[in-house]
């Protein structure tokens, strides 16, 4: 019981944010960016803090998602005979996580780029621990994996970091503008190839091919309520931190390749996860290539693209974390990960069920969930790509590219699905069972999936206002659609449906079973995991010099 | 931007660590690749940090002409920070080798992959 209260009293801190950003929405949304410096010092000297619309969104995304999987969390019981969750979740675990938001708040938050450092360090050692957190042979050694790339990384980005105090003299990203805004610094090679650095560093947090791999294992083998946190947030954070840096540094020269890796990490990825039998692997594979769509739409370069791309990933938080918890619920009344294996839980825990097809709806594209509205803000920040290119790089394809993995996402859950379809009812045994906090926590992702789905057009609107280049940009003239529930999108995802349904047969026929488990038989070895990490390196740093 | 002697030592010693943390097959000799390459991104601050001759920020010209500490202070920082991470990772091996008895990488990946399906 004490336990419990302390670990409570520990989430309040959330509560606090959420009550900072309601009192600081009429600036922000204003269009005023806050700033505030920490300790007395002078501006240069001292750590600065900077909320703009952007930092604004991104702490609200972060308090609502970790606050509604801290509730999750709480009533599990140490009592369980089931494979995993052998430790009730008790104040260490919330200091752990608390940690964690601590680092994302501090890499949102800062308007410094050493203490962007400092933060994703935060993050990356609360990561490691909670990734461990069960201390399963699988999620050591995820853990372990996580943290050898990680750290190789962010190597990378404090040599970006070098780089950019050699050239500008400052640490603090606002002087900086100010000096590229007066000497246009930002042309020279030196510069572009700092932002690679930096770019690369992130991107291994943020998993876009081929810095994708300690991703299905971490989110697969971590704790159901980390595996919510990190699919749902972390990922974000780390690109929202690389939108910022782009943003300043003018590194339009990314974007193609940025567009087309997410493009090609969308299809590659939903192939991944089609061929898994492991649900919490499905899902992670899916956060790849949601992430593959985000970043294709950053990496469109039209007026759209940033407020789309963070569009599909707030949707994403939401619907990842609610499936998250879901199949983690049911691994735990189950004690099985098996999707083949499991026994349903669908008659035991109808509720389960509806939360379920809400967060399978949402990711497959399906009105009148975030999932449908953030997949066609992103067409649409596709459809207005590069209006000074011809062929705009090839920004069709990609679309293309994105409507075979939407086929695929409706096809991998209709897979999922299995495990929530009406089974053998339980022994009696409702112990662990879902209870009314994990209820409470499903209800709050369900309901804004489903506003935010309603509302998207709204809710675009109110982004390009803070996150736009220019606040006063209406939508439509950008190419949204004037409704998002038009009869020619409404049919494009009846077909999505139908074609996933094809594929999902194809997937669990005989043929396609033999070609899931060699796919995952092919799941790649720490060795070549790092091979592949140096050739994107090689990748990015090659396009800094094109 | 000349590619000095002092640069191709430090990048000699980056790849070096990068190498270890791929090629080695015992886990702590990947972390001491990675503890290495840890080491050559911080000679690089605290190299060219150490050439700048700008004034420091806080009690200027007490002492001739001093260096910027800036990359000193970022530095420090850094060192702690991979100690901790060296720390936490030096846990987690010792804990796969609590549970399997060897430090090879890829005898533990096979165990631990084999051990389910």
């Amino acid at each position: 019981m004490v336990r419990a209260v302390f670990s409570v009293a520990s989430m309040l801190p959330l509560a606090g944010t959420v009550v900072i950003l309601i009192l600081t929405t009429p600036d922000v949304f204003a269009g005023r960016d806050l700033s505030h410096v920490i300790g007395g010092w002078d501006a240069p000297v001292a750590i600065s803090l900077r909320l703009d619309g952007l930092a604004w969104l991104s702490s609200a995304l972060v308090a609502v998602i970790t606050g509604m999987a801290g509730l999750a969390a709480l009533p599990r019981k140490a009592d369980s005979r089931k494979a995993d969750g052998r430790d009730a979740y008790g104040p260490r675990f919330y200091f752990f996580l608390m940690m964690l938001v601590a680092g994302m708040q501090t890499v949102i938050l800062t308007a410094d780029i050493f203490t962007m450092f400092i933060g994703f360090e935060i993050i990356s050692l609360s990561a490691y621990v909670l990734i461990a957190y069960d201390r399963t042979d699988k999620a050591l050694l995820a853990s372990l994996k996580y943290l050898i790339l990680s750290s190789v990384g962010i190597l990378f980005f404090l040599f970006g970091v070098f780089l950019l105090y050699r050239d500008f003299g400052t640490l603090s990203l606002v002087q900086m503008e100010r000096l590229i805004a007066e000497t246009g610094l930002d042309g020279s090679p030196i510069i572009h190839l700092a932002v690679s650095a930096l770019v690369v560093g992130i991107g291994v947090r943020t998993a876009f091919i081929p810095f994708h791999t300690w991703l299905p294992e971490a989110h697969a083998y971590a704790p159901h309520p980390v595996s919510a946190v990190l699919s749902g947030v972390l990922i974000k954070v780390s690109f929202f931190a690389m939108v910022r840096l782009v943003g300043i540094f003018r590194g339009d020269y990314l974007m193609p390749l940025m567009m087309w890796i997410g493009g090609i990490t969308a299809v590659t990825a939903v192939v991944w996860a089609l061929a898994q039998s492991d649900a919490k692997r499905l899902l992670a594979y899916h956060s790849i290539s949601q992430m593959g769509y985000v970043l294709a739409a950053f990496g469109a370069l039209s007026v759209l693209s940033v407020p789309a791309a963070f569009f599909h990933a707030m949707s994403h938080a939401f619907f990842k974390s609610l499936l998250f918890l879901v199949a983690g619920s049911a691994i735990h009344m189950t004690g099985e990960r098996n999707l083949f294996r499991m026994q349903p839980v669908g008659r035991r825990a109808p509720l389960l069920t509806l939360f379920f097809l809400i967060g399978a709806a949402s990711i497959a594209g399906v009105p009148p969930f975030n999932g449908f509205a953030g997949k066609q803000m992103v067409v649409a920040a596709l459809g207005t790509a590069y209006p000074a290119v011809p062929h705009h790089f090839g920004a069709a394809w990609v679309k293309v590219l994105l409507s075979v993995a939407s086929v695929g996402t409706v096809a991998s859950f209709i897979k999922l699905g299995r495990i929530v379809m009406p089974g053998p009812k339980g022994e009696g045994d409702t112990d662990g069972g879902p209870g009314f906090l994990l209820y409470l926590a499903l209800t709050v992702l369900a309901a804004v999936c489903l506003v935010l789905g309603l509302y998207g057009r709204e809710v675009m609107v109110v982004l390009t206002g803070l996150l736009g280049p220019d606040p006063g940009l209406v939508p439509d003239a950008a190419g949204v659609p004037r409704t998002l529930f038009s009869r020619p999108k409404l049919l494009e995802a009846l077909q999505t449906v139908l074609l996933g349904l094809v594929v999902y047969f194809l997937v669990v026929s005989r043929p396609g079973k033999a070609v899931s488990h060699l796919l995952q038989r092919l799941a790649p070895d720490l060795r070549t995991v790092l091979v592949l990490f140096v050739l994107g390196l090689g990748l990015f740093a090659g396009v800094a010099y094109l | 931007m000349a590619i000095s002697p002092s640069w191709m030592l430090i990048g000699a010693i980056f790849l070096i660590g990068i190498w270890g943390v791929i090629g080695a097959a015992n886990l702590i000799k990947k972390i001491i690749g990675l503890s290495i390459a840890n080491s050559a991104i911080i000679m690089l601050f605290i190299y060219f940090g150490g050439q700048s001759g700008e004034t420091a920020p806080i009690d200027a010209g007490k002492f001739g002409v001093p260096v910027d500490p800036i990359p000193q202070a970022l530095m420090l920082t850094a060192i702690v920070v991979g100690i901790c991470v060296v720390a936490m990772s030096l846990v987690l091996v010792y804990r796969l080798y609590q549970r399997y008895g060897t430090l090879d990488a890829d005898e533990i990946e096979r165990a631990v992959w084999n051990g389910d399906e």
